[in-house]
């Protein structure tokens, strides 16, 4: 093979070249494609795959949250909704109460009044009625006495005065 | 730019040892570069992954801009080996140019005719391959030559063998330019030692880095162009 060796001109047409050319192209490919290319492109497409996939995951988790977001929105709506009747509930019952209290009061009040007023009534028909037995004993009392002596006029009228004096008195002290 | 090579007669078949060598210099930076960058893959990517899967996703989207949805997904991985190797083949002459006894074995293997011409070829025979497989041969006929309009045939026809010119010649062509310039003005640089040296290193430098930016954007041309075609004979016209 040395031997062929020869000094020519390098405008000569060398086939070998292009044989040579060809095959070391296709082994590079081959090499590049085993060494280099396999596993990059793989590593590449495989990353694409996963953000593809958190992209998706991202956005179901988003509309979990926006879903959940909503729920809770809802449920506290409902419970402000609640409190309120809770408070207006409270209220009304209050003011039922309290009408039922000021009424039963009221109530009270009259009956306790009433039965003053009769026990003040019995006393006074009572005060009169011992006041009467009172005017006829003392008639009884006085007849007796003017029986018993002559009086005169001025006596007379003395006596009266006093007697209606000494009842004043009387009624005055209860 | 040196013009005198090793050829090596194997079965009878003519090799430029020249083209071997560099052609093999570049593969296997490539494969070392992919391989040290894709060392322990993770989920979350840091530094070196991240270096690999922006090369990748530029070069996907080289693909899916002209061949889109999913039939363009199974040349992602030749459209990414094809850039990275033809962009590392245009910077080697830049970095190192390797010329023992008046023959060079290490350059740029895209400064040579015949390595841009195998690369269109096997670009365009995979464009005819993918279209007879899509298509059927009949298919394939009608859509490539007879679509949208019968009498462009000649035309069509004409146009298979100005691509395949175009894309070899357009990428040797800006490579060699490059690495002969690169080479000139090393040889100024060395003509009357440390004053020309001290004058041309800046100028060095900067058509270096203007190389670096022709390779990286004729690379870029090359895998859009193959994309191009492959597009033209895959889709439906």
């Amino acid at each position: 093979m040395l031997s062929h060796f020869v000094i020519g001109a390098a405008t000569g047409l060398y086939l070998g070249d292009l044989l040579f050319y060809l095959i070391s192209f296709i082994l590079l490919m081959l090499l590049v494609k085993h060494f280099a290319w396999g596993p990059i492109t793989k590593m590449m497409d495989s990353r694409a795959d996963k953000i593809s996939n958190d992209l998706d995951y991202a956005e179901k988790s988003r509309d979990e949250a926006s879903k959940l977001q909503a729920q809770r929105q809802q449920a506290l709506d409902a419970s402000q909704t609640e409190a309120a009747g809770i408070v207006s509930d409270a209220r009304e019952n209050g003011e039922k109460q309290r009408q039922t209290i000021v009424a039963n009061a009221e109530d009270s009040a009259k009956t306790l009044k009433a039965n003053a007023a009769k026990d003040i009534e019995q006393e006074r028909k009572d005060a009169l009625k011992g006041a009467q037995d009172d005017v006829a004993a003392l008639s009884i009392e006085i007849a007796s006495k003017i029986i018993q002596k002559e009086l005169k006029a001025d006596d007379h009228k003395a006596l009266v005065d006093s007697y209606i004096e000494g009842l004043g008195k009387q009624n005055g002290a209860r | 730019m040196n013009e005198e090579t090793y050829v090596v007669k194997f079965l009878g078949i003519p090799f430029n040892l020249t083209n071997v060598i560099s052609g093999l210099v570049a593969f296997a930076i490539v494969f070392c570069l992919v391989y040290a960058l894709s060392r322990n893959p993770k989920l979350r990517p840091t530094g070196k992954q991240n270096v690999l899967e922006w090369l990748i996703d530029f070069t996907n989207g080289i693909v899916s801009s002209n061949i889109p949805g999913e039939q363009g997904k199974k040349f992602n991985l030749f459209a990414f080996v094809l850039f990275l190797f033809i962009f590392v083949s245009n910077q080697i002459g830049l970095i190192v140019e390797v010329i023992v006894g008046g023959v060079t074995y290490v350059k740029s293997p895209t400064s040579d005719p015949m390595v841009t011409m195998s690369l269109a070829l096997m670009v365009l025979l995979l464009t005819h391959f993918f279209g007879v497989k899509r298509f059927g041969a009949k298919g394939y006929l009608v859509n490539s030559y007879l679509r949208p309009v019968s009498f462009l045939l000649p035309v069509e026809i004409l146009e298979e063998f100005t691509n395949f010119l175009t894309l070899s010649f357009r990428l040797y062509g800006n490579i060699f330019a490059g690495e002969v310039l690169l080479l000139f003005i090393g040889s100024i640089a060395k003509s009357h030692g440390l004053v020309t040296s001290v004058v041309m290193l800046p100028l060095e430098m900067i058509w270096q880095g203007f190389s670096v930016f022709i390779g990286s954007i004729q690379a870029y041309v090359f895998v859009t162009l193959s994309m191009v075609y492959l597009s033209q004979k895959i889709e439906k016209e």
